[in-house]
Parts: structure tokens; C-alpha cells; sequence
């Protein structure tokens, strides 16, 4: 870093401002240009270069691609079903909701569709991630603001979500939960009752977070009128999610494309007018709270419900015994050695779903063989990160981590 | 029933008397958690989590029950399973030929537990746990032997068992596991 100040910096006055752990040199008459990353103390792995004006910042331009992984080429040298914890590495919190789109595009080149059953256990893992997202992101944001509180609480709170789908999956993170015609496994004895308490003590703790942070008059201050999209700017730019949300856009891919039981439960889209930083921690908020309420729904529905199979009957009806024993025992589906050969027919799916940060889009096409011809994804923070380039010109120097923050930009899911 | 978007507003702004309130509860909230704090660290090697049946950590092989199909190593998304030529000696016929064995290479493994899933006579499983230490990298490429047994896990040895309880009240709770009759 210091060799490359050391060349460049004797035409163009780099070194003129000192700052920790940040490039920066002067480009003009009051002209400054600083490197925000990519290792910066929030969530890392971008880089934002800005342009500032005594305080003010003139220019921003987001620099992306800092953990690409060519997932999409490596994809095409994969049997199908290593395609699934291979996307799932985009966002390893939201696992379950990013790989959904991949699943149900085979399913469609396959001409299959999962059971009732493993459509609810999908649902039940996919708002369990989405709550674990949504907290995360608040503690990002927390500690962007210097609020150190609103770090510690939604992380240890997003570990009650994580430990339930833990006990329902068997891995934390990675869950690699649904495959191709179902799900890997049934809910564990006692697990509805414990997802109830979860939710209950979910709601209290909203209102905990209204108090120390959202209603926080210090952290108003800081957000309100902060980073507005408006809403013509947001639909534009294909901003997705809870960030068009906030601008006013009524879109989400659960109500206007329902995928799973989506179109079965009984549950709310929050739309915000505002579009600022303020309004789009109300929609992660409000969000939660939507997400509970379809949580609740899934869990009577598995309450009323008997075991059934939870994999389609192509792959179940062949099953030997011992599958079926095992099945009945610990809830566990075992996958058929078909799932390592599988051969899809040859044609082309498109398939979407909404994350915790927006709508994932997959493109799949086959041509017949045991591994994709192309796989096309287009993901959330993808569209959600143009959106620097436009709305941070214009705020101060310490507008831009609550900017940063309440957009909620997670920079695997971008890169790919 | 499809969902329905719903019109909200953030709530107003209020004047300074709003303001004062907003700082009051701030504060009183966290006055109210300082004095009664919700904590529920692990203390690591003095205490360890026994997992719930089902977690999926490290896999063990069981020899006697494996057919030599070469599902696990075919599903591998990490190709971490492999498979071995080893001599085989049936102990029925006394006949000895070559077959093919798997065996993990830790350093890939990703604990998908694709394989466990796959295999058709439940040959391999998961041990509850994760935190094992290998000395160096080449030992963490097991190999026949190895696989057979299950990982040294030192943290059982140095600390107590405890296990995470969702609660209503406190969110998560640490309840300690007592001996093995308290268990049942």
C-alpha cells in the first residue's frame, strides 16, 4: 500500500489527508478522493470511492466484485445436485431462500413438484433464514452508527433462529435443506412448541429494539431524510426488496409470483412511503413481524398434519425399507444414489424467489446431461449496490455508513 | 388466501416533548438490561454444547456395512470422499481381491452430509460434534484405518456439557447436562 502511495503520490499529492486504514489524495482545488475499503469496519468486502468537497461528497462509486467466485462457470462442471451448496456460499445466513429458485427450476425442467408437506417445511426454513438475515443486518447497521447495543442484541437474538434451524437441518449456516422433489428432513419432536416460544419472545424483543434503537431520537436524527429513493429512481435502477418497499413500490415476488404455499398463508407486505434510511429500518421491522406471523401458520399447519413423505414419489416410491425405516425413526429422508447420477431433461426454467435483501432470479438451462449447460443468477445485492452511485452524492461524510447500513448490501450475494 | 400489501407509515415526528420521551425509554431500557442482563456466553473449554442428535458433523465409516457402491464419493460436492483400491479377504470363501473403499480428506469437506444421505446402508454417520483438532493438514486426509474411528474429541474430556434451551422470556437459555442419569 505504502509503495504504491510512494509513486503515485508525488504528482498527485496522495498522503495529503491522513485517515486510518484509508487511501486518499487530492484531485483538485478542495477535491479530495477516498477509498472507503475493502476492508472497512462494518460488513467488508466492498469498496466505495468517493469524491468530497470539503464535507460533502460529490461523487460515489461503488467498487464491487472483491469476492467473486465464478460460481456460475464452476456450476457447469458440477453434477446437478452439487449446484446446491455451491449457491447456497452466496449468503450462507440466508441459505435456504437462495438456493429455493435453483431447486424448483430443476423441479420444473424435471417436470416434478415437491409434496404439500415439504412445501411447508421449505417455507418454515426459508422465513427462519429470513429472520436470521434481517437481524443480521441490524447489527451491521448498529454498529455502523456507533451503536454498539443494537450490534450485540440482534445477534444474539438471530442465534434463537439459527439454533432452531440448526435443530432442524443439522448444520447452522450451510443447511443445503431442500433437493430436488423435497426436503432432506422432517421437524424434530418438540420443535413446533419451541419455534412458538421463539416467536412470542420475537415480538417482545421488536419492541425492545422500538426503544433502544428505532425510536431512538439520536438515531432519527441520523436517519431521517437520509439516502431518499425516490420511487421513480428505485424502480429504474431494479432496486428489489425491502429497500423498494420503503420507496413505495407494492412488489415482492411472495405476493406478485407465489411460489411454495405462499398463496396459502394468510400474511401481510408492508409498503413505506418515505424511501429514506429511517423508513427502511421500519420495513426490515415490520417485515420481521410478517415473517412471525407466516412462522406461526406453518407450525399449526405441521401440528395438524402427520408425517407424510417429504420427497416427490419419483424418488420415494422406489425407496428400499431401510429408507423408509429410517424415515419414520428420525424424520431424516434419505436421497436415492439417483440424486448423484441424475440426467435433467434438456430445456430451459427460469425460476425466482424473494430473499431477505430482494428477488433472486435463476436461469437454468439444460442439455439433458448430468451437469447444467449455463446457469444465469441475478441476486439482490447485485441491484441493490448501483444504488450508492445515485443517492450518496449530495450527503455528508457521516450520512454515508447509515446509507451503507440501511441498504443492507451483503457482498458475496453480489459477487457471486 | 394471497398475501396483501398494506399501506404503513413510519411513526411522526413528533415535537421536543416526543423527543424527551424517546431519550427516557432509550435509557430506561437500558438501565433495565444492565441491571438484569441476558447473557448466556459459552465458556468454551469449560464448557462445551452437546449438539442434538442429528447435527451434522464429522463422519465415520462402518466398514462391515459398506457395499463398495461409490455413491458417497460420487455425490461429494467438495470431492473430499474418495475412493481407495485395498485388498479385501471375504471372509466367507476366503478369497482375497481389490475393492473400493472411501475416505475423507477433512481439509475439503464442507459437512454437506450429502454422503450420509446417499449411502444405501446407512455405512456411514455423523458424530455429534465439530470441534476436533488435527496436528498437521496431511492428517486430516484420512485414511482407511482412520475413517473407522471416531475423532479424538479432547472437549468432552476438559469440560461440561451443557445444551441451549429456547425460551420465551430470555430468548435462548444454557442448561447444564448433568451426569448421564439425569439424562433419562
Amino acid at each position: 500500500m505504502s509503495g504504491i502511495i510512494r509513486t503515485q503520490g508525488a504528482q498527485v499529492g496522495f498522503n495529503d489527508l491522513k485517515l486510518p486504514g484509508m487511501w486518499s489524495r487530492k484531485i483538485g482545488k478542495d477535491l479530495y478522493e477516498i477509498f472507503i475499503g475493502p476492508q472497512h469496519p462494518g460488513s467488508g468486502h466492498m469498496r466505495i470511492v468517493i469524491r468530497i468537497d470539503g464535507d460533502v461528497i460529490v461523487e460515489a462509486d461503488p467498487d464491487m466484485g472483491y469476492v467473486h467466485r465464478t460460481m456460475e462457470k464452476l456450476s457447469e462442471v458440477r453434477t446437478w445436485i452439487k449446484g446446491i451448496p455451491l449457491f447456497e456460499r452466496m449468503a450462507i445466513h440466508d441459505a435456504c431462500n437462495v438456493t429455493l429458485p435453483y431447486v424448483r427450476a430443476v423441479e420444473k425442467l424435471m417436470d416434478i413438484e415437491a409434496p404439500e408437506r415439504a412445501k411447508y417445511l421449505r417455507v418454515l426454513l426459508c422465513e427462519i433464514n429470513r429472520i436470521a438475515a434481517f437481524l443480521y443486518g441490524f447489527g451491521i447497521f448498529g454498529v455502523f452508527l456507533g451503536h454498539s447495543t443494537m450490534y450485540m442484541w440482534p445477534f444474539g437474538d438471530r442465534e434463537v433462529w439459527v439454533e432452531l434451524a440448526e435443530w432442524l437441518t443439522g448444520a447452522r449456516l450451510t443447511h443445503s435443506y431442500p433437493v430436488f422433489g423435497g426436503v432432506r428432513r422432517d421437524v424434530p419432536a418438540g420443535f413446533t412448541d419451541a419455534l412458538r416460544k421463539a416467536i412470542r419472545y420475537m415480538r417482545k424483543r421488536l419492541e425492545d429494539y422500538r426503544k433502544i434503537f428505532v425510536d431512538n431520537p439520536v438515531i432519527r436524527a441520523r436517519l431521517e431524510d437520509v439516502g431518499v429513493i425516490p420511487k421513480n429512481l428505485a424502480i429504474e435502477l431494479g432496486i428489489t426488496g425491502p429497500n423498494l418497499r420503503a420507496s413505495g413500490v407494492k412488489y415482492d415476488v411472495r405476493l406478485n409470483h407465489p411460489y411454495e404455499v405462499y398463496d396459502q398463508l394468510d400474511f401481510e407486505i408492508p409498503v413505506f412511503q418515505e424511501g429514506d434510511a429511517y423508513a427502511r429500518v421500519w420495513q426490515r421491522v415490520e417485515e420481521i413481524k410478517q415473517s412471525l406471523n407466516i412462522l406461526e401458520q406453518v407450525a399449526d399447519w405441521l401440528d395438524k398434519h402427520p408425517r407424510t413423505p417429504i420427497l416427490h414419489d419419483k424418488f420415494w416410491k422406489t425407496a428400499p425399507p431401510l429408507y423408509k425405516k429410517i424415515f419414520e425413526e428420525t424424520g431424516r429422508a434419505k436421497l436415492g444414489a439417483v440424486y448423484a447420477i441424475m440426467k435433467v431433461p434438456a430445456g430451459k426454467a427460469y425460476e425466482r424467489a424473494e430473499t431477505a435483501r430482494g428477488e433472486i432470479s435463476y436461469y437454468v438451462e439444460s442439455n439433458g446431461g448430468n451437469k447444467p449447460y449455463r446457469i444465469r443468477i441475478h441476486s439482490a445485492s447485485a441491484r441493490n449496490a448501483l444504488v450508492y452511485k445515485y443517492i450518496v452524492p449530495g450527503h455528508r461524510v457521516m450520512d454515508l455508513p447509515a446509507i451503507y447500513g440501511s441498504i443492507d448490501y451483503f457482498p458475496p450475494e453480489a459477487d457471486r | 388466501m394471497p398475501a396483501k400489501p398494506v399501506n404503513k407509515q413510519v411513526p411522526s415526528k413528533g415535537g421536543i416533548f416526543s423527543k424527551f420521551k424517546g431519550n427516557i425509554e432509550a435509557i430506561a431500557i437500558g438501565v433495565k438490561f444492565f441491571f438484569n442482563p441476558q447473557r448466556f456466553t459459552l465458556i468454551y473449554p469449560k464448557e462445551y454444547i452437546k449438539l442434538k442428535e442429528g447435527y451434522r458433523g464429522f463422519i465415520v465409516l462402518r466398514k462391515d456395512k459398506c457395499i463398495n457402491c461409490g455413491s458417497c464419493a460420487r455425490i461429494c460436492p467438495a470431492a473430499a470422499m474418495r475412493l481407495i483400491r485395498l485388498p479385501f479377504t471375504d471372509p466367507k470363501t476366503g478369497k482375497t481381491r481389490m475393492k473400493l473403499w472411501p475416505v475423507i480428506n477433512y481439509n475439503r469437506c464442507i459437512f454437506c452430509g450429502y454422503c450420509v444421505d446417499v449411502c444405501p446402508t446407512e455405512a456411514l454417520y455423523h458424530v455429534p460434534y465439530h470441534d476436533v483438532v488435527y496436528e498437521t493438514m496431511d492428517i486430516m486426509d484420512l485414511d482407511l484405518e482412520m475413517f473407522q474411528k471416531e475423532p479424538e474429541w479432547d472437549t468432552e474430556k476438559l469440560g461440561l456439557p451443557v445444551k441451549y434451551v429456547v425460551d420465551e422470556k430470555m430468548g435462548l437459555i444454557k442448561v447444564k447436562i448433568k451426569e448421564e442419569g439425569e439424562k433419562q
